[in-house]
């Protein structure tokens, strides 16, 4: 995928550990979590720079995609089956402790990529798609949130749904554990009880002075380790000056999770296309992943580094202490960056090789 | 629709049911026909009219374009009407030669009995 303006471009029960269970330790350390093709999860040592457990998910059928873990980081929740499944999975022993079949006879349910869970770990959010599989027709239904009780088990079924607009594409739960935001043209919040649409503001009509409507491409729902999501977001300056069409300006989108505030900045004449960001714990830099490693100024906003990447890589992650930057996602590999200077510090490959696709790079911090 | 004049029968009764409301609203198709999360063309250029700032290697992007609908036209759709396109290929860096292409009424639609 690319993005074109710009673009003009994871039975019942078993699971089997091939790698060694996570070793227990006092203190807490950084683990990355990621999935690749056919239906592996993977638990990555950052500092080992090695993976150190490998799950198979019976049920991911070729499809490992959007991975949320729980607040306590113990369980990964994934995306599997062509998008009509979500899996929990224990992230010491690999066994499958949750999963909800979306689809149902007669019905046929899609997540398009967009699911959180609680800060409580209580619940999942998970927006579906579902079409109403006729004899002789189809039948689009609206689409809704649908929630479910991460003790459901095996068999999961949805506690409520509620209405939701078209065209989300993420999902991402507010710390007060009150609400949750959904993001697609627009960013709308709803009630976790109920599902009353809270609060709307405009994406698409971001109405920015000289500014096109933006284009944006985020399906990869980072928020570690600030508690703020991060996305670019493209558009064209636009006015008295510039040329005819308007000039290419490359901007973040700031979500703080827990406050609810909603930042644009500037930061670039486009020069590179990014796919996903990820904001240091200091809040002072933000990193960018595509097919170049961008590295921009919170405080100056604008582009302190850059430099190309040997492949394309869709997701991106960083250290507790901010000292090193991890990209992921595509290929079967994760390339270790130094924070400061840009620097590659290593690389893990993943066994098999099997690829990445669009699964998401996740960092859970626990002992 | 006032700018626009029905030539045919069924564009008159288009237009009179759009005139009294009783059009049914457009539905998107995401999950239905040809799965798709973006209605851009696809691969051809990047946003600056060329081609380096495309994905590279192209097969690092292959996966990550069926895998979430996001260009049918150029990937088969395998959320649903092409689902194991992509079985026992779990590398498109190493698997792309059996990656084959696809075309409707083909077995993958319509299963040999």
């Amino acid at each position: 995928m690319n993005l074109k303006f710009l673009a003009p471009c994871l039975l019942a029960g078993a699971l089997f550990a091939i790698g060694a269970v996570m070793p227990r330790a006092a203190a807490a350390h950084d683990y990355l979590i990621t999935g690749s093709k056919p239906d592996q999860l993977y638990v990555i040592d950052p500092v080992k720079q090695r993976v150190i457990s490998e799950f198979h998910i019976p049920s991911a059928k070729d499809y490992v995609s959007i991975i949320v873990p729980s607040p306590d980081g113990k369980i990964a929740y994934v995306l599997v089956d062509e998008a009509q499944r979500i899996v929990g999975i224990d992230l010491r022993t690999g066994r499958e402790v949750f999963r909800a079949d979306l689809s149902a006879p007669g019905e046929r349910v899609k997540c398009l990529l967009a699911f959180a869970v609680t800060p409580d770990g209580k619940e999942l959010i998970v927006y579906e798609y579902p079409t109403r599989l006729g004899i002789d027709s189809y039948t689009v239904l609206p689409p809704r949130f649908a929630l479910f009780s991460t003790a459901g088990g095996l068999h999961a079924k949805p506690l409520r749904q509620f209405p939701a607009p078209r065209r989300i594409e993420m999902v991402l739960a507010k710390e007060d554990g009150r609400s949750f935001y959904a993001l697609g043209f627009n960013l709308y919040e709803f009630s976790l009880r109920t599902g009353r649409l809270m609060q709307k503001r405009g994406i698409l009509d971001w109405h920015r002075p000289n500014h096109s409507s933006p284009d944006m491409l985020a399906f990869w729902p980072v928020t570690e380790p600030t508690g703020t999501f991060t996305s670019p977001l493209y558009s064209m300056l636009i006015g008295p000056g510039t040329p005819r069409g308007g000039v290419p300006e490359t901007s973040l989108m700031m979500l703080n999770l827990r406050t609810g505030q909603l930042q644009y900045h500037d930061f670039e004449r486009t020069s590179a296309p990014i796919f996903s960001t990820v904001l240091s714990p200091d809040k002072h830099w933000v990193f960018g992943a595509y097919t170049a490693l961008t590295k921009i100024d919170t405080r100056h906003w604008d582009v302190a580094a850059q430099i190309d990447l040997p492949h394309t890589y869709y997701s991106v992650n960083i250290s507790s202490n901010g000292k090193e930057v991890y990209v992921g996602g595509a290929m079967c590999d994760i390339a270790i960056y130094d924070a400061r200077t840009l620097q590659r510090k290593g690389d893990i490959h993943l066994p098999g090789c099997g690829d990445q696709s669009v699964a998401t790079l996740r960092m859970i911090h626990r002992p | 629709m006032s700018g626009m004049k029905p030539i045919n029968e069924k564009a008159g009764l288009l237009l009179e049911a759009a005139e009294s409301g009783q059009l049914e609203e457009v539905s998107a198709m995401e999950t239905v026909a040809g799965c798709a999360t973006t209605f851009d063309p696809g691969w051809e250029v990047d946003p600056f009219g060329g081609v380096a700032s495309l994905c590279q290697p192209m097969e690092a992007d292959l996966y990550g374009c069926s895998d979430p609908c996001w260009w049918p036209a150029q990937v088969p759709d395998t959320m649903n009407t092409y689902p194991s396109w992509q079985e026992g290929k779990p590398s498109a860096q190493h698997d792309w030669r059996e990656l084959d292409p696809v075309f409707p009424n083909t077995n993958a639609v319509f299963p040999k009995k």
